[in-house]
């Protein structure tokens, strides 16, 4: 039985070394000594009453961005996925390399991509998509699109079509069936994928970096540049603000949705 | 798969597959449309920059030109780059591997009631922005951190030892972003793979180590090889962990690729080494996905 020890214990120190960090930053925003010192001399709640207001203004847009972006992966996503698994499109398999490449695409080379064509659509156009919430939900669209349509694909896979066949041959129309047997079948994938979608918009630098700045900066980029001037606890305090938030939505949804759906990496 | 059969065969006036087909068409354009405006014209216009060189400040030359390629490839400082980040990406690699397969095999054959927990400790950090997550890593493995202090108090060290702002901070960092991929492609691989072979191999009187090494590992190997193309791959492209734990003291190809574009303004410059960051990982896509697809048949 001793191998058995030994593996549990090391996995349980594998799993202490994940989720290390995160913890950290939980304990440390709530130490009164110096930034990063451990063990903290003391502890305090003080760090967060004094979170910096342009803190507070960058999770705003961040949460606008990511909503924008995931809002415009369900609405073009979904039909999407709907015609590539049903429609035996010709040129199907190029239609569906386009639709899930941006998954392999380093986010960098996608930010600078996005960087150097808003500077083409500002020559042509005279439209400036830089430091704007609608050029960075455009850019991050390259990447909550894929996520969507990948997870409403895989979730097609799993579909089991007679239940349609049932309800049309039971007199439902088309559209009613479409409605009121598809849909709510496919609701999950729908879900996982827009929830994995915002979560990795809410999580972006690089493309953020490129495009925003200004007023449309997002929390990730004004943490990072928080990190290369002023590193203050208050930003620590925010930021275990925001993992609590977001943990409680990934426990939630991984209950409702089951935790497999985020996993089919 | 026959979702259209069933709904044409059963319509009241059934239009032709054919028309069928071109209804579902429709739902398509949408997403075309976008990814086209957002991602596929971008990226032509990102390739067709690294034919230009570079005049002035964010300014190209209008002739179409091999140069930015051939002094790419005609340098060694840009050979050195290419080799650093490739380097680094297989350290991390081997490191995530290490680490994933204990925890991995651990998680597949549990019983425990706890296990949705642990999965959730596995996903989570992969959720967690990364920014926040290297922020962590600040209180640890900073000079006045945790590990330093348990080294001082230990006697282990007179000095602290640096961990972070190095290619050391990097790799640490990489490998704990990393990780639950290697971990969820490990742990699905495994779990295919019967109990009852183990069990034979210890009833014949194999130790388990032996039975891991010689029934488990070959059995999942076309997963590890999946898992590590994808971690390397994902290693290569990192952007922010590199910046972050690196402390700016650190150049890998993502890095170098976000100086030249922010800072020096060179375009020409960045969108090659953009393209050739892109052909790299391309080309460990295409050899993961032609793996999968052969690992599938079999």
């Amino acid at each position: 039985m001793t191998p058995r020890w030994i593996l549990s214990a090391l996995a349980g120190c594998i799993l202490l070394f994940l989720v290390a960090p995160v913890v950290s930053v939980a304990v440390s925003s709530f130490s009164g000594g110096p930034i990063f010192v451990f063990p903290p001399s003391s502890f305090t709640l003080a760090w967060y009453g004094q979170i910096p207001p342009e803190y507070f203004h960058a999770l705003t847009v961040s949460l606008e961005v990511g909503i924008g972006a995931t809002a415009t992966a369900v609405a073009v996503g979904v039909p999407a996925a709907l015609a590539l698994v049903r429609g035996y499109l010709p040129f199907s398999r190029a239609l569906n390399a386009l639709c899930l490449t941006p998954l392999m695409i380093p986010t960098l080379v996608i930010g600078v991509a996005a960087l150097q064509f808003a500077n083409v659509v500002y020559d042509a156009f005279k439209l400036s998509l830089l430091e704007s919430i609608f050029g960075l939900i455009l850019a991050h669209s390259a990447f909550t699109i894929p996520f969507v349509i990948r997870a409403v694909i895989a979730g097609q896979a799993r579909f089991d079509h007679d239940i349609e066949a049932a309800a049309l041959s039971l007199g439902a129309t088309p559209v009613r069936t479409f409605f009121t047997i598809t849909m709510p079948a496919l609701a999950p994938s729908i879900a996982s994928g827009a929830i994995l979608a915002f979560l990795v918009s809410f999580d972006d630098v690089p493309v953020a970096l490129f495009l925003g700045g200004g007023s449309a900066t997002t929390l990730p980029v004004q943490i990072f540049n928080g990190t290369q001037f002023d590193l203050s606890p208050a930003i620590l305090a925010l930021s275990a603000i925001v993992s609590g938030g977001v943990l409680v939505f990934i426990a939630i949804s991984g209950k409702i949705f089951g935790l497999d759906k985020f996993v089919d990496t | 798969m026959s979702g259209d059969d069933d709904l044409t065969g059963t319509d009241p006036a059934p239009a032709s597959p054919a028309a069928s087909r071109g209804r579902w068409a429709y739902l398509l354009l949408p997403a075309l449309g976008v990814l086209t405006l957002v991602f596929l014209l971008p990226m032509i216009n990102l390739g067709a920059k690294s034919f230009h060189l570079s005049v002035g400040a964010g300014r190209e030359a209008a002739e179409y030109t091999l140069r930015n390629y051939v002094a790419f490839f005609s340098d060694s400082l840009y050979w050195e780059l290419l080799g650093w980040t490739s380097v680094l990406g297989a350290l991390v690699t081997l490191c995530t591997l290490a680490l994933a397969l204990p925890l991995s095999y651990f998680l597949a054959r549990t019983r425990s009631r706890w296990r949705s927990v642990f999965l959730l400790l596995v996903v989570a950090p992969m959720l967690i922005s990364v920014v926040i997550r290297n922020l962590g890593w600040l209180p640890i493995l900073g000079e006045h951190g945790l590990v330093n202090w348990l080294l001082l108090s230990a006697g282990a060290v007179r000095d602290p030892v640096h961990l972070i702002n190095n290619l050391l901070g990097v790799m640490i960092g990489l490998v704990h972003a990393l990780l639950p991929f290697m971990i969820l492609t490990l742990t699905a691989v495994i779990q295919r793979i019967a109990p009852e072979l183990e069990e034979a191999s210890v009833s014949l009187g194999a130790r388990p180590i032996a039975t891991f090494w010689r029934i488990v590992l070959p059995l999942a190997l076309p997963g590890i090889v999946a898992g590590c193309l994808l971690v390397f791959s994902l290693s290569i492209s990192a952007y922010t962990t590199p910046a972050l734990m690196g402390g700016g003291r650190v150049i890998v190809m993502a890095t170098y690729i976000q100086q030249q574009v922010s800072t020096l303004l060179d375009y020409a410059k960045g969108a090659t080494v953009s393209m050739i960051l892109l052909v790299w990982v391309s080309a460990l896509s295409i050899v993961a996905l032609r793996f999968g697809k052969s690992g599938a048949e079999t």
